[in-house]
């Protein structure tokens, strides 16, 4: 396990919000052999990197949406930078939730 | 008098969770292996990419794997073949998960499940896997879903005088939908079918190389599924296999795994009967 950093982090080590994204990540999309500590938080969820694809991207954000009360929109603008990275993600999800 | 029309098995597949594979299925009907003493779970279809193969749902799984199988006995390339996919219910489990879905948060209904949830899923992960842009059907009759595949495949077969890949398969039936129309376990078959040419009798692996000549026929019963088999079927055949509505392609694989020759009937619709003939192939002209 990798040594956690605070909430948000500049760093390739991955923080307590991105660990549990990144489970997320890993079981809602049922990558198999996929450590989810092992995925760098800044590298590119979509096409190269984890490989993923547009049907992806619906089922994290239904996942997302069911786990954290946080709704990413499919005609969202921002998606592309949204979903850019796990670091991405994680920042965008948790500066939105709910309060 | 309706027209016979007659077709060679060239490859057969098979897949059970105690059955995992056609050679195993003969043995064990021959009397010469028991089944599997644990069942297996659901085979990794390996001619499908990561992406797909992570969201391939077991009716997919078996059906691929069965598929894949036949083409391998009958020694084609699963790029130049047709298919007909058949399976009783289409995908369960997924059903009763959109189901209740629906009815409790509609807003959170996965897409993955969504887009696998469609009568040809299976058939498309399998052009998508082999790369083949043949025609491929996928089709339902209930109880006589076999049945309505197989005189499909043999159509095709004889009209574009091509091979074609028949793929039968059932998975398991959860919820509120199983009471009513149950299905337990995984089976899934296949067939590779093609157009009777003069091939002569001689060595072949079991199950190849036999001529299905088939005809439909008025009648209004089919024989039931443990007398229609020649001779004397172990009962550890038909019991290494689970509740499963896909059982209605064992008569037919029962005589193909046996060597026997012999005439079968499987009810087509109300009112009429696909009758089968099963023989050596014989050379022609």
């Amino acid at each position: 396990m990798p040594a956690r950093e605070g909430i948000y982090s500049m760093s390739q080590v991955q923080s307590v919000a991105e660990h549990e994204m990144a489970e997320l990540i890993v079981t809602s999309l049922n990558l198999e052999g996929v450590d989810p500590a092992s995925i760098e938080p800044e590298a590119p969820l979509f096409g190269t990197g984890l490989g993923l694809d547009s049907i992806d991207a619906l089922e994290l954000a239904l996942e997302i949406s069911k786990r954290y009360g946080v709704q990413l929109r499919s005609d969202d603008e921002d998606n592309r930078q949204i979903f850019a990275s796990l670091r991405s993600l994680a920042t965008y999800v948790h500066t939105h939730r709910p309060a | 008098m309706s027209t016979c029309l007659e077709v060679r098995v060239s490859g057969v597949g098979f897949w059970a969770p105690r059955l995992p594979d056609w050679q195993t299925a003969c043995a064990v009907l021959a009397g010469r292996a028991e089944p599997e003493a644990v069942a297996r779970s659901r085979p990794a279809p390996a001619l499908l990419a990561p992406t797909e193969r992570r969201r391939a749902p077991d009716t997919v799984s078996i059906a691929l794997e069965a598929a894949s199988r036949a083409c391998e006995a009958a020694g084609v390339d699963p790029v130049s073949l047709p298919s007909v996919f058949a399976c009783t219910h289409g995908d369960g489990a997924i059903n009763d998960y959109l189901c209740g879905t629906l009815a409790s948060n509609p807003l959170l209904c996965s897409p993955t499940r969504f887009h696998n949830s469609v009568h040809n899923a299976a058939a498309g992960y399998w052009t998508i896997g082999t790369g083949c842009v043949k025609p491929s059907t996928a089709l339902t009759a209930g109880s006589e879903t076999f049945a309505a595949g197989l005189l499909e495949a043999i159509v095709q077969a004889l009209a574009d005088e091509t091979p074609v890949l028949y793929v039968a398969y059932d998975a398991a039936m959860p919820g509120p939908v199983g009471e009513v129309s149950p299905s337990a376990g995984m089976i899934a078959s296949a067939l590779v079918v093609e157009p009777l040419k003069g091939d002569g009798p001689g060595v072949r692996p079991a199950g190849v190389g036999r001529c299905l000549r088939a005809r439909v026929a008025p009648g209004a019963q089919a024989m039931p599924e443990a007398s229609v088999s020649p001779g004397s079927i172990p009962h550890a055949w038909f019991a290494a296999l689970p509740a499963n509505s896909m059982r209605q392609c064992l008569p037919l694989l029962a005589f193909l795994a046996s060597d026997a020759e012999g005439r079968m009937q499987m009810q087509l619709n109300q009112g009429c009967v696909l009758e089968v003939d099963i023989e050596e192939v014989t050379t022609h002209g």
